[in-house]
């Protein structure tokens, strides 16, 4: 009895329409379409990338060669200087080849075509090297002896910021909308969730009546049908984190069999959530549906899904929130697995997750344990 | 036909104030098609829903095969058909699919089922239409998928609730055949329509309910005797002078005499040699006339003259 319920239960939940497009299609549109709109933000805006400048020599300045060529110098160098004559120079930077020119003359100047991070970065560097040199040049010409004392003191790199990489993962921010993408999925979930109560109940389908007028027990039906459901929102999560990681290319990080992890536990929570709101009440399934659609909505708005920052406004107002809705729950599972090196917090994360999804699965089966209805 | 399949004794079933069923008693005798006939409101659906335990009731016993029925008596139930009103199949599985999924839950034996399932396509004439989706079937077609969806397990009581509704009269007549052989098979069936004439075509024994309660019951003779009105003549005219109309009514057995549209009506009750009494009358009067008919009361005359001529709005 439960293999045949369940092997229906796959087939037709596998042909369903409206599934399909939630869970499979609509992911896969909208994860292309973040792709589109994000691709390259990071890289030109956070990212910090080496600045190329022109440089003309209006004059030699062997001191600015010799610190213009360390500072080419690295993996990530901060300049990449291109010695050229005036004419060619204005060229590079008006064919937006070079971010500014440098004039070694008398003294060094800046030209610039607009602003920008960049632009600000020469300009400071403009400065600090100018200040440097005169503070040099006044030590030899009034105190040679210390003269090599203050080139030293320059020379040395004083930092008094420490890098403490906490992982390998990946630093892009925007990442956080492909986490919230794939969480979305597995709230969707609840549709599915939804339709074993509808095929289930006799007062909210024929279907339901004639299932409950067999000789099947109604807790074998409900069971198969939980399984299936888990089992088809289990393929279309990993159908969604394989496009986004395989073929968008998105950095999940060192730690991809671990996303797939939580995003399938993330689906099966999806499931029971809806599988526990048709359960409740004698309301008709449109009105179940409808309660779903705006759950579903609410918990992915105060997530930030919507609004990007509308997580942190509510760990703000109401912390406690963050850790009882599912989809921050589930999109924080994500983030903690690309941040922090450690699985503590992660496993905390999952573990919620499967609580969740115990006591949605229980909660439903007892709201639809009822076997006679007061009206059809 | 002695054993006892349903019984329902003293069944009330209120919604807040409506009273659904008003103290209803049946009972249906094994090989019967029993017929459950009444307008829309009257209870019909109430009284399966609560028969299949799928409703809950203020008071009253059902039993089936003799034992109480409850949500949880699969020993019962596995004997049971259901095929109801509203379609009752998956969208996404296929002809052969449904009726293998719903045989399934009744039947666990691998072999036995596929040549269950077989049985019944070949039963419904759906042999051609295996691969096909519910939603490219016709009315009629799906209406018999309905049908074999709810017998394929062999039942021994199969409950239809009005499973002609907007169907064809080709497929109405596989259906009516179908049901018919059921029975000859061994099968007791209960079936509820608003069609008098399928009513009267297949049932063996009728109940007709009126407001929560049955205000009728027996063989269709039997229900036909129960209404005043035994034959009815029709006679094509060209007029009828008011001396020869007075002396139709004063003519043994007749109660009502009508005539509109170059149609009279003689309405009778009991009695024989009606029609040539009342042919005697038109001759004598020298009243030419064309084509003449009598009729027996139908299960249609029967049922307006039980439950009334009013209009009624109310869904079952």
């Amino acid at each position: 009895m439960f293999l045949h319920n369940l092997k229906y239960e796959l087939k037709s939940s596998i042909r369903a329409k409206d599934l399909i497009f939630w869970l499979m299609i609509f992911p896969v549109v909208l994860g292309t379409f973040f792709k589109i709109a994000f691709d390259g933000i990071y890289e030109k805006t956070t990212k910090f990338n080496t600045i190329p400048v022109a440089v003309v020599e209006v004059q030699k300045n062997p001191v600015f060669n010799s610190v213009a060529e360390t500072l080419e110098e690295g993996d990530t160098p901060f300049l990449k200087a291109e010695y050229t004559d005036r004419k060619k120079a204005l060229e590079l930077l008006e064919n937006e080849k070079v971010e500014g020119i440098i004039y070694l003359d008398e003294k060094l100047s800046l030209s610039v075509a607009e602003e920008g991070i960049e632009e600000t970065m020469l300009k400071a560097f403009v400065e600090e090297y100018t200040a440097e040199e005169k503070i040099i040049t006044d030590a030899v010409k009034n105190d040679p002896m210390k003269a090599q004392a203050v080139i030293d003191a320059f020379s040395q790199e004083v930092d008094v910021c420490k890098e403490i990489p906490l992982t390998q993962g990946n630093p892009d921010n925007l990442i956080q909308y492909f986490y919230n993408l794939i969480a979305m999925v597995g709230i969707y979930g609840t549709i599915t969730g939804l339709h074993i109560t509808i095929n289930k109940q006799a007062n909210l389908s024929a279907l339901g009546a004639r299932n409950n007028c067999s000789p099947t027990p109604k807790s074998v039906g409900l069971c198969a049908s939980l399984i299936g459901s888990f089992m088809v929102q289990a393929v279309c999560m990993i159908i969604c984190v394989t496009y986004l990681a395989f073929v968008l290319r998105i950095d999940f990080g060192d730690r991809l069999p671990p996303v797939y992890l939580a995003a399938i536990i993330g689906g099966m929570m999806g499931v029971s959530l809806g599988f526990m709101v048709g359960s409740i009440g004698r309301m008709s399934v449109d009105a179940k549906v409808g309660i779903s659609m705006a759950v579903s909505m609410t918990l992915c708005f105060l997530s930030g899904l919507m609004v990007g920052d509308m997580k942190a406004v509510v760990a703000s107002k109401i912390p406690w929130f963050n850790n009882i809705n599912p989809v921050a729950v589930m999109s924080d599972s994500f983030y903690c697995l690309n941040i922090y090196s450690d699985y503590r917090r992660f496993l905390t994360k999952i573990a919620t997750l499967l609580i969740m999804t115990a006591v949605f699965s229980v909660l439903g089966f007892i709201f639809s344990r009822r076997k006679k209805y007061a009206s059809l | 036909m002695e054993n006892t399949v349903v019984k329902i004794q003293n069944l009330v079933k209120r919604y807040d104030d409506l009273v659904a069923l008003d103290h209803l008693e049946l009972e249906i005798k094994e090989g019967e098609v029993f017929g459950l006939l009444g307008p829309n409101g009257s209870g019909k659906t109430t009284t399966i829903n609560c028969l299949l335990s799928l409703l809950s009731f203020d008071k009253g016993e059902i039993e089936i095969f003799g034992k109480k029925m409850t949500p949880v008596s699969y020993d019962i139930k596995k004997d049971i058909g259901i095929i109801m009103q509203n379609v009752a199949v998956f969208d996404e599985l296929t002809v052969y699919e449904n009726i293998d999924y719903f045989c399934g839950l009744y039947i666990t034996d691998k072999a036995t089922r596929k040549q269950y399932v077989d049985e019944a396509v070949s039963f419904v004439g759906l042999e051609d239409f295996l691969k096909f989706y519910p939603k490219k079937l016709s009315g009629g077609l799906l209406r018999r998928l309905n049908i074999a969806c709810g017998i394929a397990h062999k039942p021994k009581l199969i409950i239809l609730d009005e499973p002609t509704v907007a169907v064809d009269p080709q497929s109405r007549n596989k259906i009516l055949e179908g049901i018919e052989e059921l029975n000859k098979n061994g099968a007791t069936v209960i079936y509820t329509s608003h069609y008098m004439e399928e009513v009267e075509q297949i049932c063996t024994r009728i109940a007709i309910m009126d407001k929560g309660k049955k205000i009728a019951e027996g063989t269709k003779d039997e229900l036909k005797r129960m209404i005043k009105n035994t034959e009815t003549v029709t006679i094509e005219i060209m007029e009828l002078p008011d001396s020869a109309k007075q002396q139709l009514a004063e003519l043994p057995h007749v109660y009502e005499v009508t005539c509109s549209e170059n149609k009279l009506t003689v309405c009778c009750s009991g009695g024989k040699h009606n029609l040539i009494r009342i042919l005697d009358v038109l001759q004598k009067n020298d009243l030419s006339f064309g084509r003449v008919y009598s009729e027996l009361p139908t299960l249609n005359d029967v049922f307006l003259e039980i439950t009334g001529k009013a209009l009624r709005d109310k869904e079952d």
